[in-house]
This record gives C-alpha cells, sequence and structure tokens, in this order.
C-alpha cells in the first residue's frame, strides 16, 4: 500500500464543496482511502489513528488543505492525485481547459472571425452587459447564467431580434446547434426536426425520444424558462419557430414549454398558424382545442410530441416500436403490493420529468404533493416529509439552494430515498437518471448501494418495494445507456422507456382494486 | 466597479465601517462571501450574499453572488467615502442598512414548552440531519469519516458528562479537544462548541460557565482550528451566534412545534453538516439545563 499527500497552503473551500469531492475522490479508480480535509491539530489525530499520517501531514496548519490518498501502488496514488486535481479545477471553473484564453468577448469575436455564437456563463451581475456585447459582434447567444432581470431579458432580446439574432436565455441550459450539444445536452442523431423550447429537461427528452424513435434533430434552441410569460411574451420562441420556419434542413418544427402566459399563448399560436411546415406542441398540462384550431398538432406527452414529429417527418408509424405499456407487468406488480402500499413517490433530477410523471399522477388521484405544484393546496409545505403521492423536482432551489444539483452530485437524493423505502405506505419510488454532457459520470452506479440497501429492508419487512428507473439517454451517450440499464435492473429495478411510461407506470402500479 | 447595498448588518460591523475604522485585505473568497482580515483588530469580518442570515461581524448585501467579480485574495480593502471599498472591484454603502444584534432569548421560567420543543428537536434532527459529523453515517464515505464521528461522539460524551457535574476546568479541556475536529471549512467539533455556548449564554440560564473557561477556551482553540472556524467559535463564545440559531432558540423557548421545525429547517441548512452539528450542540445544551434546572450552577465569576 502506497500513501500519498498533498497540502495546499491557506486553500479554503466550503464545507459543501470539500464534501463533494470527497465524495468524488474516493469513488476514483484504485483509491482505497481519500481524504480532503483542512490540516488541524484534531484531524491530523484522526489521521494517525487510521494510519494515514505522514511527514508531510505532520507539517500541515490549521488553514491548509490536506488531500491524502492511499492506494495499491504508488503509481495508482499519483493517478488519484492527479483525478482530484482535475476534480478541484473542475470545481474552480474559471480555470478552464481551452487552448486559446480570451480576455473579452471583444478580442474573441476579433481573433475568430467565422465564430457565430457566444455562450456565456458569468455571474447574473455581469451577463446582460457580456449577452449585449456578443450580439454587438453579430454573435447568437446561448446566456446560461440567471440571476438577470427582466428588463434586460426583455432589452437583449428586442435588441437580438432588431438584428435577426438568436437570443437564448438567460438562465437556458440546453440547446442542439449545428449537431453540437451546449451545458446539458443528449447525443442525439443529425435528422430533420427542429425543437424550441423553453424546458431544459423536457426538450433533452423530446430529443432523446426522437432518436429512439429513429429520428433526428437539425437544431434544438433554448429559450430561457421566462420567455413565455406575460413581461417577455415569447419574444425567442417566436424567433425560434420563424427561423426552424426558414431553415431548409428541418422538416417539422417541435415547440415543448410549461403552459404559456395565455396571451403569449395565443402570439405563438398565431405563429404556429403562420408557419409553412408542420408544427408539433407540447404544452405540459396545455389543452388540445386552441393548438388544433391554430392547425399545429397537439401532443400531450413527451413521447407523443416526438411520435407525432417523426411521423410528420417521414417516418412509417406502423414500423415503429411505440414501446406500449406493459399490461401483465402492471398486473404483476400490483399484485405484489399490499392494499396499504397506495402511494407513488417521485424523486427527480429533471424539472420537466417531474413535471410529467405528477401530471400522470393527478389524472387518476386527488391528494398529488409536490414542491412544484402549481395548485398551493397541494403544494408540499414541509418539504422533508412527503404526503400521499409526492413528487419532488430535486434541482429546484428548493433543494439546490447551497448544494449542488442533484445531476451532479446524488446525496441529497440518496438520503431521501432511503426515507421513502421506510415508509410503509409507499408502494413505487420512482427516479430519473440522467445521462449526457455535464452530467454526473456514474448516476446509476452512486444510487445502486441505496437501492440495494431499500431492497433489503423492505424484503426484510416483509414487503415488496416496487423501484422505478427511468434512464434518459441515447445508445450514443456517454456512460453507456445499455450499461446504466443492466446495472438497474440487476438491482432488481423496473425500467421505464421513456419519461411519459414512468409516468404512466407509477400510477397504474398503485391502482387499486382495478 | 459594481456598486452594492447593504440590507442588513451586525451593528459592531456597521459601527466600525461607519468611524471608518476598517483596514485590511481580502481574506478568503466563497460564492456567496467574502471574509476581510481587518488590521485594526485582527478579526475577520464577512460580507454576505442575499440568501444567509445576519451574523456576528456580518453585512448581508443584496448579491446573490460573489463569483466571478474580479476580487482576489489579499485585495486591499478600506472605507472611503462613505462606502467600504474591497478591491477595484466592489463598493459598498451601508447607510439604510438594518441594524442586528445577537440578543438571545431569555431562558423561561416554566421549562414545560421548552421539554416539549426539545423531543420535537431531538426527532427532527435524528430524522433530517445530515450525517458526516456527529451524526455518524450508516456507511461512512471513509476510515477518516468513521473515525472522526466515532471521536466527536466519545469526546463530546466526556464534555457533556464533566459539564454535569460541575467540573469546568476539565469540561474546557474536553472542549478544546473537540476543536479543529472534522473535515469541513468549519469542522464538526467548533460547529457543535457553537450550538453549545449559545445556550449557556441564555439569560436566566440555570446552569452557566464562569468567564475564565471561555476566556480559557478561546486561548486554547486559536491554534486549532482555521481562522474561519475560530472567529466562528471566539463569538459564540461570548454568546454572538448567527440569527438562524438565535431564531431556533427563540422558538423552543417560546415557539410552537410548527415554529421549530421551521427554525430547525433553516439551521441544518447551513453548510454541509454544520447546521446538523449545531443543533446536537445545542440540543446538549438545552439537555444539560433541563437536567441540572439549576441544582449545579456554577459561579458566574
Amino acid at each position: 500500500m502506497s500513501i500519498k499527500v498533498v497540502i495546499k497552503k491557506s486553500t479554503y473551500f466550503d464545507s459543501v464543496s470539500l464534501m463533494s469531492l470527497s465524495t468524488k475522490a474516493n469513488q476514483l479508480p484504485g483509491v482505497e482511502q481519500a481524504v480532503i480535509a483542512m490540516g488541524t491539530e484534531m484531524n491530523k489525530e484522526v489521521l494517525r489513528n487510521v494510519g494515514l499520517l505522514t511527514a508531510e501531514v505532520e507539517e500541515a496548519k490549521s488553514s491548509d488543505l490536506m488531500i491524502v490518498v492511499k492506494a495499491e501502488t504508488e503509481e495508482l496514488c499519483d493517478k488519484a492525485l492527479a483525478g482530484i486535481e482535475e476534480l478541484f479545477s473542475k470545481k474552480g471553473e474559471t480555470k478552464g481547459t481551452s487552448e486559446i484564453k480570451y480576455a473579452t468577448i471583444d478580442s474573441a469575436a476579433k481573433s475568430i472571425p467565422e465564430a457565430n455564437l457566444a455562450i456565456i456563463s458569468v455571474n447574473g451581475a455581469f451577463a446582460a452587459r457580456e449577452a449585449r456585447k456578443a450580439l454587438e459582434n453579430d454573435l447568437h447567444v446561448m446566456l446560461f447564467s440567471d440571476n438577470v432581470s427582466i428588463e434586460d431579458e426583455i432589452a437583449l432580446k428586442k435588441y437580438a431580434h432588431e438584428k435577426g439574432l438568436l437570443m437564448m436565455g438567460p438562465d437556458c441550459g440546453t440547446a442542439i446547434i449545428g449537431n453540437v450539444a451546449l451545458c446539458f445536452g443528449n447525443a442525439v442523431r443529425k435528422g430533420n426536426i427542429g425543437i424550441v423550447a423553453a424546458s431544459g429537461t423536457g426538450s433533452q427528452e423530446v430529443s432523446v425520444r426522437i432518436h429512439d424513435f429513429g429520428g433526428g434533430i437539425t437544431q434544438l434552441i433554448g429559450t430561457g424558462g421566462r420567455d413565455l410569460s406575460e413581461q417577455v411574451g415569447g419574444i425567442m420562441m417566436l424567433d425560434g419557430i420563424k427561423a426552424l420556419d426558414e431553415d431548409e434542413a428541418t422538416k417539422v418544427i417541435v415547440l415543448i414549454s410549461k403552459p404559456p402566459a395565455p396571451s403569449v399563448e395565443e402570439k405563438v399560436l398565431a405563429q404556429v398558424k403562420q408557419c409553412k411546415k408542420p408544427v408539433v406542441v407540447y404544452f405540459i398540462g396545455g389543452k388540445e382545442e386552441a393548438v388544433a384550431a391554430a392547425g399545429g398538432h397537439f401532443a400531450k406527452t413527451s413521447k407523443e410530441a416526438a411520435l407525432k414529429a417523426v411521423v410528420l417527418a417521414g417516418a412509417n408509424e406502423d414500423e415503429l416500436n411505440k414501446r406500449a405499456l406493459n399490461w401483465p407487468l402492471i398486473e404483476e406488480v400490483r399484485a405484489k403490493l399490499t392494499p396499504e402500499q397506495k402511494y407513488i413517490r417521485g424523486l427527480f433530477c429533471g424539472g420537466t420529468l417531474c413535471d410529467e410523471a405528477m401530471y400522470s399522477a393527478m389524472e387518476t388521484f386527488e391528494d398529488v404533493y409536490s414542491n412544484i405544484q402549481k395548485n398551493p393546496d397541494y403544494k408540499l409545505k414541509n418539504l422533508h416529509e412527503s404526503k400521499a403521492h409526492t413528487f419532488l423536482d430535486m434541482g429546484d432551489d428548493d433543494f439546490t439552494n447551497g448544494k449542488p444539483h442533484p445531476m451532479i452530485d446524488p446525496s441529497l437524493r440518496i438520503a431521501r430515498f432511503l426515507q421513502e423505502a421506510k415508509d410503509p405506505s409507499v408502494g413505487v419510488i420512482v427516479m430519473d437518471f440522467i445521462l449526457g454532457f455535464g452530467s454526473h459520470e456514474d448516476p446509476v452506479g452512486v444510487m445502486l448501494p441505496a437501492i440495494l440497501e431499500a431492497k433489503q429492508l423492505a424484503e426484510k419487512e416483509g414487503r415488496h418495494l416496487e423501484i422505478l428507473g427511468y434512464v434518459m439517454g441515447t445508445d450514443l451517450d456517454t456512460p453507456k445507456f445499455e450499461d446504466q440499464v443492466n446495472k438497474l435492473m440487476a438491482a432488481g429495478v423496473t425500467i421505464a422507456s421513456s419519461s411519459t411510461n414512468a409516468g404512466l407506470l407509477a400510477r397504474e402500479f398503485v391502482v387499486k382494486g382495478a | 466597479m459594481l456598486h452594492v447595498r447593504t440590507l442588513s448588518g451586525d451593528d459592531g460591523f456597521l459601527r466600525r465601517v461607519a468611524s471608518g475604522e476598517l483596514h485590511g485585505s481580502v481574506h478568503s473568497l466563497f460564492d456567496r462571501t467574502i471574509n476581510i482580515h481587518c488590521e485594526e483588530n485582527g478579526e475577520l469580518f464577512t460580507i454576505a450574499c442575499i440568501e444567509l442570515d445576519n451574523g456576528p461581524n456580518t453585512l448581508v448585501v443584496d448579491r446573490k453572488r460573489f463569483q466571478n467579480m474580479g476580487i482576489a485574495v489579499n485585495d486591499p480593502v478600506s472605507v472611503k467615502a462613505d462606502s467600504l471599498i474591497i478591491g477595484k472591484a466592489l463598493s459598498l454603502t451601508w447607510q439604510h442598512a438594518r441594524q442586528w444584534e445577537c440578543v438571545l432569548p431569555v431562558y423561561p421560567s416554566s421549562d414545560q414548552k421548552l421539554r416539549e420543543n426539545m423531543a420535537v428537536i431531538k426527532e427532527y434532527v435524528a430524522a433530517h440531519g445530515k450525517s458526516g459529523g456527529l451524526k455518524k453515517a450508516s456507511s461512512p464515505a471513509n476510515v477518516f469519516e468513521a473515525e472522526v464521528s466515532s471521536l466527536l461522539i466519545a469526546r463530546t460524551n466526556e464534555l457533556y458528562h464533566a459539564l454535569a457535574h460541575g467540573r469546568w476546568s476539565e469540561a474546557c479541556e474536553f472542549a478544546i479537544g473537540l476543536v479543529g475536529l472534522g473535515p469541513g471549512l468549519t469542522p464538526s467539533g467548533d460547529d457543535y462548541l457553537a450550538g453549545l455556548f449559545s445556550v449557556y449564554h441564555m439569560p436566566n440560564a440555570p446552569c452557566c460557565l464562569p468567564y475564565p473557561f471561555f476566556e480559557k477556551f478561546t486561548r486554547g482553540a486559536h491554534q486549532r482550528t482555521n481562522e474561519i472556524s475560530y472567529m466562528m467559535i471566539k463569538k459564540a463564545a461570548i454568546g454572538h451566534v448567527r440569527e438562524s440559531m438565535v431564531r431556533l432558540l427563540e422558538a423552543v423557548v417560546n415557539g410552537t412545534p410548527e415554529e421549530v421545525v421551521h427554525s430547525l429547517g433553516n439551521v441544518l441548512g447551513i453548510g454541509s453538516s454544520s447546521g446538523t452539528d449545531m443543533a446536537m450542540g445545542l440540543i446538549s445544551g438545552l439537555a444539560l439545563q433541563l437536567e441540572m434546572g439549576g441544582n449545579v450552577c456554577l459561579s458566574k465569576s
């Protein structure tokens, strides 16, 4: 065994980051023990007790950060330390890894005259200024930053509109432009379907389903979550529809959003009416009549949106595997659950995936609670305790304040999962596992010990606990989609083939007396 | 230069900037806080984002984050023309800030409600507290974490018993033995002590600790933890803790179980396991007060 130590002089990281780094460091290949802690006398004493004290550790001061790694060989130690360094650099995002660094957008635009898009992820206080600079340089903008005022958003979008540029965001986390996923996105086939979306994980899901049905994407244009509000008026969605309508490669357009403000919905549907191309409209929880009147194709679910899009784009519907609900499985699970096991608990990383599953449950049950419920009567008051059917968007600010997003740090979801698993009134726990750019490198792997623990606990108590998983990803994603699904199945998790099916299966599993 | 407004702040800090007595440099930077080292008194002062609560030596400003602002460690800090200037990037005004002072609630004459609320806190922390510090994880991440938890439990027990038997000199040694124990920026041992000390400084608390206890503790703790955490326990040793802790104590003394759970939720959200460790210190402090009921009161002088 070999032990190696790095001491970072006068280095401070907040506790949440340190815990997250420490968890990841212990998962690095070849690492038997990894400790990241402040160099206090007490911590050094602990290291002595566990056989990790070295001369370097003894020298550390209480304001120094100690990184101690124990591994089989010296080489593995070095590798692990390099891996930890990489984690630290990822944490200090400003360091970046590009070969050339530009101090300003102006200098970057000057040096790369062929560039036509800028991704901006700076503090909200400066984001609007940087976005304006990019637009002034005739660059389309994807603005990842949030905390931009609505006045700035409107001004930027109006300016971009005048210049014929895209202003995606603020708070836009997903786009696929020229077959390249930006920020959070999945590896999907190039095709003839264009998407305009005000919903990040919703657009990821539709793009993944389109890929699964054999179709492909031309462009996925994000608008930012506030675009369809009364104040912003859907400026970006209207421009996005127009851009895709004029794009020769795009044959079908898909729109995705939570229900827009009524006046904005009218404007968007008026634009749909003008379109030369078929438009599929998926406004989560939306109504069919208005969409049909505008000549659009209404979709009630993300799967239906993808299916309609690929059929309109030329696929033969009869040849598609529509991944129908597995009714024999539903009957089998119903038979395993006791009459007391009547509730669903949904623990989601993706907001739209949570929303979709919640809406499915609301079609059958009344007592559906969530931190993102629109109905105040069913908005969860105590986030730490579930009530009846509960669906949690764990990526919402309610849970991420001061903590990393669950797509990156799963610890909060793991703890909540174990809590729900102990509740004898729970019949099914449903979870999403999001693959792709920007996500955790092994979202299933980190949940597996907890899943096995929960299964054992339920078995010991003589009840069946149904765990339903949905892996959102394609065969082109990293980590491998198939491996992630196989790991879940080996742990006794039932796999849903889409976000839509995850919601429907969860609902049907706990229907009693059907 | 970005101009920000102070929304509220520690009255001592506000007086200091108003009198212009704050020269120093940036000590450390985080997403939501900037710590300043003050040349005049050697203490750390904190500029905190809007989401954080008031606390000793802290100003809360109307920003959500301090990332990528162009501020660096060792940047100069000074008061100029009614603004606190940090490096070349940030200027703070404080003239309309709400003054905050740490005022701990009075220990109640009847402890019935306190006993009921104690049961609520204990149950809630057991169910929702974060493991990794005093609350032992069912499967610790590594041997270090397991050993830290074991030591924390053993040493807090020793401290508890010494306090319960009025052996304050021994208790002080045990308290110093907890300082710096734990991996986080504010080690779990420090967080626990901050919670415990807050109870002992409640006016009319039946059990009290003599001034030399805290004096000796503060001296002994100085080099045993990092400067940021040391400021926290140094202030807690004179009864100054952050607002969320004060609110929790108020709820425990006077509030309904719902109010206790709400305040406790805010404390448990602090740091990684810091809030849980503080709450456990507070539980120990209150348990000691209830168990002893004033029968083992130590001299205040």
